[in-house]
């Protein structure tokens, strides 16, 4: 099928063919085929190696019961990992809890002077 | 320049029993002349690799810190010192911080023959008032990654500032000087044997 376009004052002599499964469509000579070589193309772009990114939060929690007796960041802060978040203290020991990861502090769950029992989430990181 | 050998010599000779001392020891002790802080110098030397029962000491500290930053005194004469724990878990530290009060009150009661009180959960006491103060500290990243107990004994302290009034030191209270040196190698060994058998 061929045919003429005028777009905006100039001519385009535009051809469409079928062959072997594929679509061919020559623009004033200028050729672009469809089909087999598309699919490839499509099937080509899960190759490509495309970073994964755990978007999940990452949740900082108490390793034992006691008081939280120092935080050193706020919500918004970029921390990197083995950076100091806070304290918490019980029975005379003094745990300076860091980071696991680099990441951003989205929420502290705490205060200071704050008691917590073990498992409870302290800090989520972005 | 056979003067300078020979000191040379002495010197190799001293370090080399020195070693030997330390490995015999089961410890590595390293002396300090004035530090901020034994435990903070113990921590840094830590998160650098040291060993377990690596043992910081100083003569003095400018900075030592007791629970919740509370300033600890450390004068010239008394005993302050901390150690780099083996890797365990978070109910061992536990124990362990408590029984080293038990190791500095036993120490001082089998070398000077005196009865000094526990309170619990880890001051040591004499006659009414408090000669020993113990902090542990861990660094948490997800898991313990070290652990560090810090010990300052009043030994040798001939004097306290009027607000540390509920203070004093072992040679106030019995009129004579102690050794540090043996005081601290006591120490190291109950606490070695504590471990043992609480980690077992």
């Amino acid at each position: 099928m061929k045919f003429k376009f005028n777009n905006q004052g100039k001519d385009y002599d535009i051809e469409i063919a079928e062959a072997g499964g594929k679509t061919l469509i020559t623009v004033n000579g200028k050729e672009f085929s469809f089909g087999e070589e598309r699919q490839a193309a499509v099937a080509a772009v899960p190759q490509t190696i495309i970073p994964k990114r755990d978007m999940s939060s990452k949740e900082v929690r108490a390793v034992l019961a006691g008081v939280i007796t120092e935080i050193g960041v706020k919500a918004g802060d970029i921390v990197k990992t083995g950076q100091k978040l806070l304290t918490l203290s019980a029975m005379k020991m003094e745990n300076e809890i860091l980071a696991e990861c680099d990441g951003m502090i989205k929420e502290i769950k705490v205060a200071k002077d704050q008691k917590v029992k073990e498992g409870d989430t302290l800090i989520t990181l972005a | 320049m056979f003067v300078g050998r020979n000191l040379q010599f002495i010197c190799d000779l001293v370090l080399v029993i020195w070693d030997l001392f330390n490995i015999m020891a089961n410890y590595t002790l390293k002396k300090f002349g004035e530090l901020e802080s034994t435990s903070a110098k113990a921590k840094e030397m830590a998160a650098q690799g040291a060993k377990p029962w690596t043992v910081v000491t100083a003569l003095q500290q400018n900075q030592g810190y007791g629970r919740k930053g509370n300033a600890w005194y450390s004068p010239e004469g008394g005993l302050y010192f901390s150690v780099v724990l083996p890797k365990s878990n978070i109910e061992d530290l536990q124990t362990m911080t408590i029984l080293a009060a038990y190791c500095v009150a036993n120490t001082v009661k089998e070398q000077l023959d005196v009865e000094p009180m526990i309170k619990l959960p880890n001051d040591v006491y004499l006659n009414g008032k408090k000669v020993c103060g113990i902090l542990t500290e861990n660094v948490v990243e997800g898991e313990v990654r070290s652990s560090v107990i810090g010990i300052g004994v009043n030994t040798n302290t001939d004097y306290f500032p009027a607000d540390l009034e509920a203070a004093t030191s072992l040679k106030k209270e019995l009129g004579r000087t102690i050794d540090n040196d043996q005081f601290l190698e006591q120490i190291i060994s109950q606490l070695q044997n504590v471990f043992k058998s609480i980690s077992q």
